[in-house]
């Protein structure tokens, strides 16, 4: 996929175009609001990153702007600031989602791919499966090796969500906001424990292990 | 220097207000004196005219009659007695015959500048005429009365005297009006002076404030009802609030660097001691804590703005309709595994329908502080136990806990940011928990309160109102 990034900060940008080519995409970068106005209207793009504070073009005014140019490429803002008001004000102006900084990394392509999914009809499968563990969305039944897992339903809720995602980090924050639909930091530990609940039961007696965890960032679920 | 020039500045501003309103208080004063003067003049006039016609009437009867009764000599005596007594003014007297012919004429001394020619002019008629002076603005003013026989009797009178008398009049009124003028522009630039002295006060205050930005002066007010000594006041009352405010963003300010501080100072170390080594497993995990670090610094910078917010009353809260149990549910979820793992009974007993309008995500987060403190504190085999009940226009929730308890000197202080008691020392957690609930409650217009006893448990109490009404100014 080809995606724009709008960003002053040169590292953040960096930072945020490096990581997205290592996922595969093509990723265009501008430091500034009217160049990036000027490259989202002429060219073609599944998704853009938009800073809200950039220098000559805020980044509200560049979607506003877009939007009205009648161009619908989906927008991810990053801003700065965490109010409500801000958040309110960034998805009026045309933004599709929005980001605080400082963020994670996981959190960020998980939000570009949301973006870039939406509006498409996927056909989700109905069996996940990573190496020996299967997962059965409709009878909502986890096997490993062919011996059944018992799931308790928040268990269930992050194993899916983790085989969804296999392969890929998942932050804290996005699997307190999955599992138990929370919108703020709640700094428990309560993620911790859910972890190694699912660990006991999926790797403790299976070989090889496959529920990682990736210090300070979060947890991914793959074959080692 | 500087300081001394705006004073003057000031001064000179404030005195030439005073010195304009003066003027003007003395113009309008004046116009209105001279236009008192110049009715009376005009009044004056008029009566002393009337008068004198009126005594040129009564003595053009007199003659008539004298004359009408004892014929030419008659008149004659009369005129010369009147003359003689001294008892009335002398006057111009004129009998004229029926063909013309002057009988008798009888003038004042020094009456010969007026042209008496037109008095002689046939019709003549009965009435009255007025000749003017040559040389001044005197008139003569003559009566005329025509006998039965056709002899005419003409009576009349200089308006020199009554112009006289009106010229010292005009010259006294300008002397008075002189004199009125200086004391109106006077007493308005005095009055003016006074009146205006709390407005100078005002004045200097606020530029001294300006000048200076400390906000800790105050203007003098007299205590009176005075609207300008209220506003005197009502400044004072402002600057009371924004200096109240001030200290407290400054207070929030520090806080922050405090509280950024002591993680940053973490963070460095962390990196710090994580380069020194050539270990690369050691890296690695110097980088992950790193991360770690700044996610902390990120939570506490979130909590900081958000108790910020609360406080000042800007954080943003949307009001919904809240089923009570289904929010205590939800915060109690988050913690059900930790529970469990520690062997902590955590159970909550909401009698059903007790709801209230609040913004759902902040409640949450609210309970979700609290339970965690209380499950943090428990050892395993207690119990944190939440419970709701609904009063009149309240609704209390309870999260009771049978932990280790808070020491009665501790109890004051647990909502107060990074207050932290001894015995808590070793938990991990900002200190900051408490403080966010206290304000989050208060910005839905609620209140908390807290209850221990040091070893066998605490209870936390948030009272909510049930309709909404969202603090508008915090603590402020």
């Amino acid at each position: 996929m080809r995606i724009l990034v709008v960003e002053d900060d040169r590292s953040i940008a960096e930072f945020v175009a490096n990581g997205l080519r290592q996922e595969g995409h093509a990723v265009d970068v501008t430091d500034n609001g009217v160049d990036g106005l000027e490259r989202a209207r002429t060219q073609t793009y599944d998704a853009a990153v938009v800073d809200v504070m950039l220098p000559r073009l805020d980044g509200l005014s560049l979607v506003g702007a877009l939007r009205r140019a009648g161009v619908t490429t989906p927008v991810l803002f990053l801003s700065a600031k965490h109010t409500v008001d801000d958040r309110v004000q960034g998805l009026q102006s045309g933004g599709d989602d929005y980001l605080t900084k400082p963020f994670a990394f996981a959190e960020l392509t998980a939000r570009v791919q949301a973006l870039t999914r939406r509006g498409q009809l996927t056909i989700e499968p109905t069996e996940l499966s990573l190496g020996d563990l299967r997962l059965d969305r409709l009878t909502r039944r986890a096997t490993r090796g062919g011996s059944p897992i018992e799931l308790r339903p928040r268990e269930y809720a992050l194993l899916e969500y983790l085989m969804r995602t296999a392969g890929r980090v998942i932050s804290k924050t996005m699997i307190v906001s999955h599992v138990w639909d929370y919108s703020f930091d709640t700094g428990t530990n309560a993620v911790d424990v859910l972890v190694h609940r699912l660990r006991e039961k999926i790797d403790k007696d299976f070989e090889p292990k496959l529920l990682h965890t990736v210090r300070g960032v979060g947890y991914v679920l793959k074959v080692a | 220097m500087a300081a001394g020039l705006l004073g003057r500045a000031a001064r000179v501003v404030g005195g030439a207000f005073a010195l304009r309103i003066g003027l003007w208080y003395g113009a309008v004063f004046a116009v209105s004196a001279a236009a008192l003067s110049i009715a009376t003049y005009a009044l004056l006039a008029r009566a002393l005219a009337a008068q004198d016609h009126d005594v040129l009437d009564a003595m053009l009867t007199r003659y008539a009659r004298e004359y009408a009764r004892a014929d030419l000599p008659g008149l004659r005596a009369l005129i010369e007695s009147d003359a003689g007594e001294g008892r009335h003014e002398r006057l111009m007297v004129r009998v004229v015959g029926r063909r013309t012919e002057v009988v008798y004429f009888a003038e004042p001394p020094g009456w010969s500048a007026f042209d008496l020619a037109p008095l002689s002019q046939r019709p003549i008629q009965a009435g009255w005429t007025t000749i003017s002076h040559p040389a001044d603005a005197s008139v003569l003013e003559v009566g005329s009365t025509m006998l039965p026989d056709g002899v005419l009797v003409q009576v009349g009178r200089s308006s020199l005297v009554r112009d006289e008398l009106l010229a010292r009049y005009r010259a006294g009124a300008l002397e008075v009006l002189a004199l009125i003028l200086i004391v109106a522009i006077l007493g308005g630039v005095l009055l003016t002076d006074i009146a205006l002295r709390p407005l100078r006060a005002l004045d200097g205050t606020v530029r001294g404030i300006v000048r200076t930005g400390r906000f800790d002066a105050r203007v003098e007010t007299r205590g009176t009802s005075d609207p300008l000594d209220e506003l005197g006041g009502l400044v004072n009352e402002m600057l009371g609030r924004i200096q109240a405010l001030v200290a407290g963003m400054r207070g929030a300010l520090d806080n922050v660097a405090h509280d950024l501080r002591t993680p940053l100072t973490r963070f460095r170390s962390v990196a710090e001691s994580a380069l020194l080594s050539d270990d690369p497993m050691a890296l690695r995990d110097g980088l992950g804590r790193a991360l770690e670090e700044a996610d902390r610094v990120r939570a506490t910078l979130t909590a900081l703005m958000d108790i910020s917010e609360a406080e000042t009353g800007t954080m943003a809260l949307t009001p919904a309709p809240l089923d009570v149990a289904a929010v205590v549910a939800e915060a109690v979820d988050l913690f059900a595994d930790e529970a469990e793992d520690k062997h902590i009974v955590l159970a909550s007993r909401v009698a059903p329908g007790v709801s209230l309008v609040g913004d759902r995500t902040r409640l949450r987060q609210v309970l979700a502080n609290l339970i965690e403190n209380a499950v943090k504190y428990t050892d395993p085999g207690g119990s944190v136990t939440i419970e709701a009940q609904r009063g009149a226009d309240e609704a209390t929730i309870t999260v009771r806990d049978t932990g280790l308890g808070i020491a009665a000197a501790d109890l004051p202080f647990v909502w107060d940011r990074l207050y932290r008691a001894d015995s808590s020392r070793s938990a991990r957690g900002v200190g900051l928990g408490l403080s966010l609930v206290k304000a989050i409650v208060e910005a839905h217009g609620g209140r908390v309160q807290v209850e221990s006893e040091p070893g066998r448990g605490s209870s936390f109490f948030v009272v909510l109102p049930v309709a909404w009404h969202q603090n508008p100014t915090g603590r402020g």
